[in-house]
Parts: structure tokens; sequence; C-alpha cells
């Protein structure tokens, strides 16, 4: 298993990778430990106090675990238009998670983005990295399905 | 070199700021984000003024901005007014209560339009003055956090921080006095840490806390506990030293 020490030690001690350390670590552990921010700080000799300010400012770092899944739901204007806040609704239905919640079985994260530059296809929704265009409620309990969501219901 | 501010002729050295000429000068500029002690951090823009440079205007944020040439400044032009009435309501929006404030809102002529909604406890403005003074004068204990409508100061996790040494300067330069510390029966309390404070050994005033000594003889690789005065009484026994060298030199 990789550790938070073998990932930070990747790069110089210098305070410009900070944030490339931080990255590293939310994706190994879909989340940044306190303990990674602690050991951060002293190997780049800077305060904790501007790592956490980091890490709380970018939407790609988290302080709290984030799901194995994570569900990108658009909400730039044609997404919005398009009804992604019945997307929304339903994803609630179905995992009973709201924006920025994790589901306890730490399978799912929901989140919205402002856009995806996929506007044709309005409304958008990704889960890691895979693109869903067109979404309509019913296909989203079937693309959560095959992620192996549901079980709770 | 000689600019023309508000009509005055002011002498200016080349990459000076533009605010500090100004108010040697006598000319007043409104700020909240600034403080003669720190580097600028311009983030609140009320400083802004418009400089007049080849027959074009542009509005400039005077307390980060180096005079580099002849220029010809306004600093209360109609335009400028205007702009520092939006900051303002702006301002006002987020901190309805606060005095400082509220003052600048009426001076200008700036009032809230309903829709907005606020809490009517909140002081800060997040200029994050306090945060540039916790790491040149303090350690760093503070940081903006998160951002966007939930932007705040705070510590990490919000817990209270293994590194605030309690010295009060975050509070003392906040523009809108939106930092709370208490202190009673010599304890001070801030960002929900308890500091013992220290007495004076002369007057017996409480006057730092025993972590910022420490982290000052620390620093500065001197001991300053063999002297353990407050400013004033330091003040007043440099002087009478100087008062007993200078009689030894008359004698
Ligand atoms: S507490 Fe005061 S100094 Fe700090 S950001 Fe808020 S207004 Fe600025
Ligand atoms: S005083 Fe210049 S931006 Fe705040």
């Amino acid at each position: 298993m990789i550790e938070i020490k073998d990932i930070i030690e990747k790069y110089p001690r210098e305070k410009r990778y900070t944030l490339a350390m931080l990255q590293d670590v939310q994706k190994q552990f879909n989340y940044i430990p306190r303990q990674a921010l602690m050991m951060i700080s002293e190997y780049v000799d800077t305060p904790l106090s501007s790592l956490y300010s980091m890490a709380t400012f970018y939407k790609a770092l988290s302080l709290k675990p984030k799901g194995k899944y994570i569900i990108k739901v658009c909400d730039g204007t044609a997404c919005h238009i398009r009804s992604s806040m019945v997307l929304i609704d339903e994803i609630y239905n179905i995992l009973k998670i709201r924006i920025g919640e994790t589901t306890e079985d730490g399978m799912f994260s929901l989140e919205t983005v402002n856009c995806l530059g996929s506007c044709a296809i309005a409304p958008v929704m990704v889960v890691n990295d895979k693109y869903y265009g067109k979404v309509t409620p019913a296909m989203v309990r079937e693309i959560i399905k095959e992620y192996g969501g549901e079980k709770n219901e | 070199m000689i600019i023309k501010i508000d009509g005055k002729e002011c002498t200016a050295q080349k990459g000076e700021y533009l605010l500090s000429i100004a108010r040697r000068n006598g000319i007043e500029i409104p700020t909240l984000c600034h403080s003669d002690a720190l580097p600028g951090i311009g983030s609140c823009r009320l400083c802004i003024v418009e400089v007049v440079e080849k027959g074009r205007s542009r509005v400039v944020t005077s307390c980060i901005f180096p005079v580099m040439g002849e220029i010809e400044v306004l600093t209360n032009s109609k335009k400028i007014r205007n702009m520092r009435k939006t900051l303002l309501m702006l301002y006002l929006a987020r901190v309805p209560e606060n005095e400082k404030i509220k003052k600048l809102a009426e001076e200008y002529g700036a009032v809230v339009p309903e829709r907005f909604s606020a809490d009517k406890s909140e002081d800060c403005i997040l200029c994050g003055l306090c945060v540039k003074a916790c790491e040149s004068l303090g350690s760093s204990a503070i940081s903006t956090v998160n951002r966007g409508v939930t932007k705040k100061v705070s510590t990490p996790y919000d817990e209270p921080s293994k590194e605030c040494i309690g010295c009060g300067s975050c509070a003392y330069v906040c523009p809108t006095n939106a930092m709370k510390i208490k202190e009673k029966d010599g304890i001070r309390t801030i960002w929900n840490k308890d500091f013992k404070l220290i007495k004076c050994e002369k007057c017996g005033e409480y006057f730092a806390t025993k972590e910022q000594i420490e982290y000052i003889n620390k620093k500065k690789g001197f001991n300053l506990e063999d002297e353990m005065l407050c400013d004033k009484c330091k003040k007043k026994k440099a002087g009478e030293r100087l008062k007993e060298v200078f009689e030894d030199y008359r004698e």
C-alpha cells in the first residue's frame, strides 16, 4: 500500500510542489488526511494554515473522504435549463445524498460543476471520467446501477 | 519628480506608492486593507483613484500603485466616488451593523437594496489584513478558509492553533474591529485559545502573553526575560538612561 510519505517524497522539498503533492494525496486516498497536511507542512516548511487554506480553496481537494465514484452533475446554464436539478433530486431519491455529500458506504459522492463544455448534449452527468449526455431521471437510475448503487432501495 | 494630486503639486520618488505620496501631502484617500506596517494586499479596493496619463484616464488601486512617471491623479472624482459607493454598498450588505462601514457608507450615500440579507453579527469584510499581520508579525496561525460565500478567516480545522502565540496582531490591524479578543483576570482568549498574560515588572500592567515572549526570544535569539517591561516603561527607562548619559556628559 502506498503511504503518504511515498507520495510526498517523490517531490523535491520546495514550496512550489505543494499543490501537486496535495493532488496526488487526494487521488490516492480520495481525500486529504490530516496527517498528510501536517507532513507536507513540515516537508516544505510551510505553515499548516496556508496548506489548510489551499485545501479548502480548491474544489478538487477535499478534507472529508470522497466516494469511490464521484457523480458530477453539470449545472451550467444549458444543463440548468434542461432540468439538471431534476437529476439531482433523482440522485437524492436513490442514494440519499445531496450536493457535496457522500453515501454512508463511501461509494458515491455528488457534486455539481458549472459547465463541462458539452452543452449540446445537456443535461450532462459524469461518473468519475465517464460522460453521460441527454440524461433523464430514468437513466440516472440505470447509470447508478452500473456502479453497483441502488442496493439501499 | 513632481506629480499632481487633485491639482496639488507633490514631490515623489520613482517607485513610491501613490497612497503614501498622497497621505504625506495631506490628501486623504479612504482605505480598509492598508497598514503602514505591512506589505500592501490591495483587496478592499476602496483606495481607488483616477490616474491621467497622456490624456488617458484609468482607475488604479493607490495603495499598491508605484508611481513611475509624471502623472496627474484625481482622488475624489465623480467616477471614483460612484465606484466607492458601489463597493461600500456591497460591504454594508455583508456587515450591516459594523460602525466603520456604516459611517463610510453614509459618507458615500451607499444604501443596501432590500434583496440582500446578511448576518447581522458579521463584522469581517474578508480583506485578509489579519492574515498578513499574522504572517509577518505573528506565527502564521490563521488563514482564509474556503471560498465564495463560505469564505472566512480561521485557524486550521477551526481548532485552537498550536502556532498561535496570542499576540493579537490580527485584532490590532483589523479595519472593522471584527476580531474579538477577551481579556479577563490575566487571561487573554483569542481564536478559542487561552493565554496567560504577563505583568510589566514596573507598572504592573499586563502587556504580553507568555508564548509571545518565548516566541520573540527564540526568533531573535535574545532573552527578554531579564527585563519584563511593557512598551511604555521601556521607553521611560530608555529616556532615563539617555538623561543620565547626557548629564554625565555635561559634568
Ligand atoms: S477579520 Fe478584519 S482584518 Fe481579518 S479579514 Fe476580516 S476584516 Fe480583514
Ligand atoms: S487600501 Fe488599497 S485596496 Fe485596500
